[in-house]
């Protein structure tokens, strides 16, 4: 039984010349080739032998029967193709002519190969430009460039949009590369056949490595938040959960809960809580409560006073995040508000403290340590009791 | 690169000479190095590189093909850029006729 082994190519399939030298370098350590893939190239063990190696290029994916039958008659056998490159072999003491004895004819046979590879290029590149500006929209529009990362909600099109751009520039640099190669052969400068392969080998492995890895975070990620992402109803009673609850800053023993305005999979929206994940802020909630007390009106008379209370928590992984996501915050919910409404204040147990007071709603935004919270409510309750509410509830770590 | 009618490359002008007789891909090879006196020594790929580029161009076609073997032959229109090349290759030597008169003072 013969033995199979595979092995990273060293370099980028474009380079002819240091493709040729690898598969000879391996063939006199007993390795010959077989097949070759994306990343990978199958060799067979054997007795250790000299051979040549060429690879003939043509723009169809299948090489002409008849290409085969006349280079096999001068001794170069088909080995196997990847793309539009087609490998041929032939043992060293065979002598057999070279397959091409005119570099400027040569030249001719890169030429359609040339034309897909600036065409593929071109469109990878106007694909990325694409990506770019829609996740620069994404990232930059509303400029709330730390909420979006935290929320995790571009992980992924980030990801594939790195992926995109290595994919530009790898197609950027084979149409440069095959190209350049054209005009050398136009020149009468023929393939180096023994090129080193060994200089790219380590770049080529790593960029290969940290690529398959990044593509593999991006299909992983999305399932991940999937999994994690939970809606409740949020229980009546105390939870034991980082949200500032009506009960906590409206001291009214007549507060019910309101009926539930939005129903959905048995959730209560209007009275839930979610749980999110992304790789910045492994642990998020986000909560909403509203409450009803029969009989007492708002100031105004404008209605049944029903108070209205959200907490938004993040847990972050980079605790120096913490002051950026404050102000991305008050950024994305700030509305027709100026700065000015917000009002920084000190407390002895948060790291930063904003708030802004005004009749119908009012908001505090805080930090500490790893945490931030953002609470947003809408009752006749005094914003110190809030407040002392944050500070405590943000302590709250939970799993 | 389809052919406009100017100096061609030695490689092409062997061929299309060795296809005055029809035949196929690895003879071609033989009757080239022939036809040359052993002096163009055609490598396969050169060989097949140049035949698919002329086939396009329309200066040669296919005589016959029993699915193995591919015979070639030399068109009208190939003939012809053929002469006008041979033409022009005369007319080179004509004028290099001063370097064998020694110190060229004519």
């Amino acid at each position: 039984m013969n033995k199979t082994i595979y092995k990273l190519r060293p370099s980028d399939f474009w380079r002819i010349g240091e493709h040729e030298s690898w598969f000879a370098d391996l063939a006199a350590e007993g390795l010959f080739l077989r097949k070759m893939g994306i990343h990978f190239a199958k060799f067979e063990k054997g007795e250790p032998k000299n051979m040549r190696y060429r690879i003939e290029v043509s723009i169809s994916k299948k090489i002409s029967a008849d290409q085969i039958e006349m280079y096999s008659e001068t001794g170069w056998a088909y080995v196997t193709s990847y793309g539009s490159f087609h490998v041929f072999s032939s043992p060293a003491e065979l002598e057999a002519p070279e397959l091409h004895t005119d570099p400027a004819e040569q030249s001719y046979t890169l030429k359609e190969l040339d034309r897909k590879l600036a065409f593929n290029s071109g469109a990878v590149i106007i694909g990325m430009i694409l990506m770019i500006g829609m996740l620069g929209s994404i990232w930059f529009l509303d400029g709330t460039p730390t909420l979006v990362l935290v929320d995790g909600i571009a992980v992924q099109q980030t990801i594939l949009a790195i992926f995109l751009a290595y994919t530009a520039y790898n197609s950027l640099q084979a149409t440069l590369s095959i190209r350049d190669l054209r005009k050398r052969l136009a020149e009468g400068i023929p393939i180096d056949h023994h090129a080193s392969w060994k200089k790219k080998h380590t770049l080529h492995t790593t960029v290969a490595f940290v690529f398959t890895v990044l593509v593999g975070l991006s299909a992983i990620i999305p399932f991940f938040q999937l999994m994690k992402m939970d809606t409740k109803t949020l229980p009546e009673k105390n939870v034991d959960l980082p949200i500032v609850r009506l009960a906590d800053v409206e001291n009214n023993p007549d507060l019910v809960r309101a009926e539930s305005a939005y129903l959905d999979d048995g959730v209560d929206w209007g009275n839930r809580y979610s749980y999110d994940w992304s790789p910045l802020a492994p642990v998020q909630y986000e909560a909403d409560e509203t409450g009803l007390v029969p009989g007492k009106l708002w100031d105004d008379k404008s209605g049944e006073y029903s108070p209205g209370i959200s907490t938004q928590y993040y847990q972050l992984r980079i605790p120096s995040m913490a002051d950026n996501l404050i102000s991305d915050l008050i950024e994305r919910y700030r509305y027709e508000h100026t700065q000015a409404e917000y009002e920084e204040k000190n407390h002895p147990d948060l790291d930063h403290l904003v708030v802004r007071v005004e009749d119908s709603m009012n908001e505090v935004y805080a930090s500490k340590g790893n945490a931030v919270m953002y609470v947003r409510y809408f009752v006749y309750a005094d914003v110190d009791l809030v407040i002392e509410n944050v500070a405590k509830k943000i302590t709250i770590i939970p799993d | 690169m389809a052919y406009t009618g100017g100096p061609m490359t030695e490689a092409m002008y062997y061929v299309l000479l060795a296809l005055m007789r029809p035949n196929h891909g690895y003879q071609l090879m033989q009757a080239i190095m022939e036809v040359s006196n052993g002096r163009v020594n055609m490598g396969p790929g050169t060989l097949y590189g140049v035949l698919s580029r002329m086939e396009k161009d329309g200066l040669i076609s296919l005589a016959e093909n029993d699915g193995r073997r591919k015979i070639y032959e030399i068109t009208v229109e190939g003939e012809k850029a053929l002469r006008t090349e041979y033409d022009r290759l005369q007319a080179l030597i004509k004028d290099s006729a001063i370097l064998d008169l020694g110190d060229g003072d004519e």
